[in-house]
């Protein structure tokens, strides 16, 4: 038995949106403690790691551990239908394998959905040290990405002790983006060793375009030509973390 | 190898008939085409269903299928290699059925009519290369200028001139405007002629000189010496070279980094 409810639908929807940026089939893991979720996207350049503890729902009742496979663009066009002030309440009917999706609010519609058959996939998490972890706000995280985004489709991210620095080299147009320890954007920054790779914007601006909506907090952890780790301080109880691969350097 | 029969065919061969021809390509691990009357059952991952209609069936020999409809370049219903197969005939109905177990999924083809059967026994040892396109060529000359000539700087591309668009627009070592057309192929006297009317329409403009340079796998007969009498130069550039350079721009894969401490 599954089956959990959520007082306000508008936070259900927003991390249901910020996983369908990478996957089209997520594998949630659901047990008594909550649910989780691990999955790289197609390509295998991204990873999205979500978690939240019951403690997030209103309500969580969920018997044995399941897994239970759902195609998330088909999710997240029920879900964009709440509204403000909305409730939602999600449950899983075992026999037939539909999962229910009541949206309450002035009135009640409740969907039903097919669930998939769930893939057997561990996917194991990037074994890296990272020598930079920097804290900044997810708005101003976002904003600077977006600069970077203007002239380029990859960006090289920079860091030492003192600073944060995007560089994007487009082709014919370029953008250096600083940003400095104690700033509004940068709220703290601690580099063992200075560091330097590049990453797909593509891939970055949708991931923390996405985790926005559902964090103000964003901690980013990278090493040089190593993966970044980029996790998004929730509200409440539960994890949002995406990890991205390298690009290649030119040169 | 004289023996080899690259094609076996047979037409309307009836229902019963055609199961055994089937079963025999099946068990030899050939490939078949098979156009007939067909509906197809799809369990797995989800489920289809598609009604009956006349259609292209490929099986090759690594075990993988693909039912194609008369319009449309992708298939309608496939599953990738390492299927396993199952005929059966039930009245005058054949069924063939392709069964992967990892995922566990499975086709069922369900033929009323066969119009076509044939086994091939194909030998195929090429190599398939990708090379770019003649927009990748454009991507990878901007993102490596060198490629043609050191100190040379793109400005612009696709910029819009009197004629049309210049592919590439930029500034060499000396201060001196360039203007790159750029074919895949072999170029011939009329992509010549074309940088010609891009080159005079720049020079109409500026006050600089102009370069005019042709970039190319190789040229056609001639069209050097037109190029030299119009003042234009040529530059052999491959588009597999490109392809190259726009490869190592590409992303790793996360997978590289589970393994690292």
């Amino acid at each position: 038995m599954f089956k959990v409810r959520m007082a306000d639908a508008k936070f259900l929807k927003d991390m249901i949106s910020a996983i369908s940026i990478l996957i089209d089939e997520a594998t949630f893991d659901l047990t008594s403690d909550g649910i989780k979720l691990r999955a790289m996207d197609p390509s295998r350049v991204a990873m999205v790691d979500f978690e939240w503890q019951k403690t997030v729902f209103d309500e969580y009742v969920c018997g044995e551990a399941m897994k239970m496979c759902v195609n998330i663009s088909e999710m997240m066009k029920l879900l964009r239908r709440t509204g403000k002030d909305e409730s939602v309440e999600l449950s899983l009917d075992e026999k037939t394998g539909r999962l229910k999706i009541a949206i309450k609010g002035k009135y009640t519609r409740t969907f039903n959905m097919p669930t998939l058959e769930a893939i057997e996939e561990e996917v194991p998490t990037p074994k890296v040290t990272f020598n930079v972890r920097a804290k900044t706000t997810t708005e101003g995280l976002r904003e600077a990405i977006e600069d970077a985004s203007l002239v380029s489709d990859h960006v090289r991210i920079e860091a030492d002790n003192e600073k944060m620095v995007m560089q994007a080299t487009g082709d014919i147009m370029g953008a250096t983006i600083e940003l400095k320890k104690g700033s509004d954007a940068l709220l703290d920054i601690e580099a063992k060793e200075a560091s330097k790779a590049t990453f797909s914007l593509s891939y970055l601006s949708e991931i923390v375009k996405a985790a926005v909506a559902t964090s103000d907090i964003a901690t980013l952890e990278f090493s040089t030509d190593m993966p970044i780790k980029l996790d998004f301080k929730q509200p409440k109880e539960g994890k949002l973390t995406f990890y991205l691969a390298p690009r290649i350097e030119v040169e | 190898m004289s023996d080899r029969k690259p094609v076996v065919a047979l037409q309307n061969p009836g229902v019963k008939r055609a199961a055994e021809f089937i079963r025999e390509a099946l068990s030899g691990r050939k490939a078949l085409v098979i156009v007939g009357n067909c509906w197809v059952d799809y369990q797995g991952r989800a489920s289809s269903k598609l009604e009956p209609g006349e259609r292209i069936v490929l099986i090759k020999g690594d075990g993988s299928v693909l039912v194609h409809r008369p319009a449309g370049y992708e298939p309608v219903n496939w599953q990738p290699s390492g299927c396993l197969f199952e005929t059966r005939v039930v009245g005058d109905v054949l069924h063939v059925r392709a069964i992967r177990r990892q995922p566990s999924e499975s086709v069922r083809i369900s033929f009323d009519s066969i119009y076509l059967v044939s086994v091939l026994s194909l030998v195929d040892k090429g190599e398939f290369s990708l090379y770019a396109s003649e927009e990748d060529m454009q991507r990878a000359i901007l993102l490596e200028p060198s490629l043609l000539e050191p100190d040379l700087k793109p400005i612009a591309y696709e910029k819009k001139v009197e004629p049309g668009f210049v592919d590439v627009y930029g500034i060499d070592g000396n201060g001196k405007f360039v203007v790159i057309e750029i074919k895949r192929k072999t170029a011939g006297r009329e992509a010549a002629l074309q940088l010609a009317k891009y080159v005079d329409s720049v020079r109409a403009t500026v006050s600089r000189e102009v370069r005019g340079i042709l970039v190319a796998p190789r040229l056609s007969r001639g069209v050097q010496r037109l190029l030299v009498s119009l003042g234009l130069e040529f530059k052999s550039l491959d588009p597999k070279r490109c392809a190259e350079v726009l490869r190592r721009s590409e992303s790793r894969k996360l997978a590289e980094f589970f393994g690292e401490t």
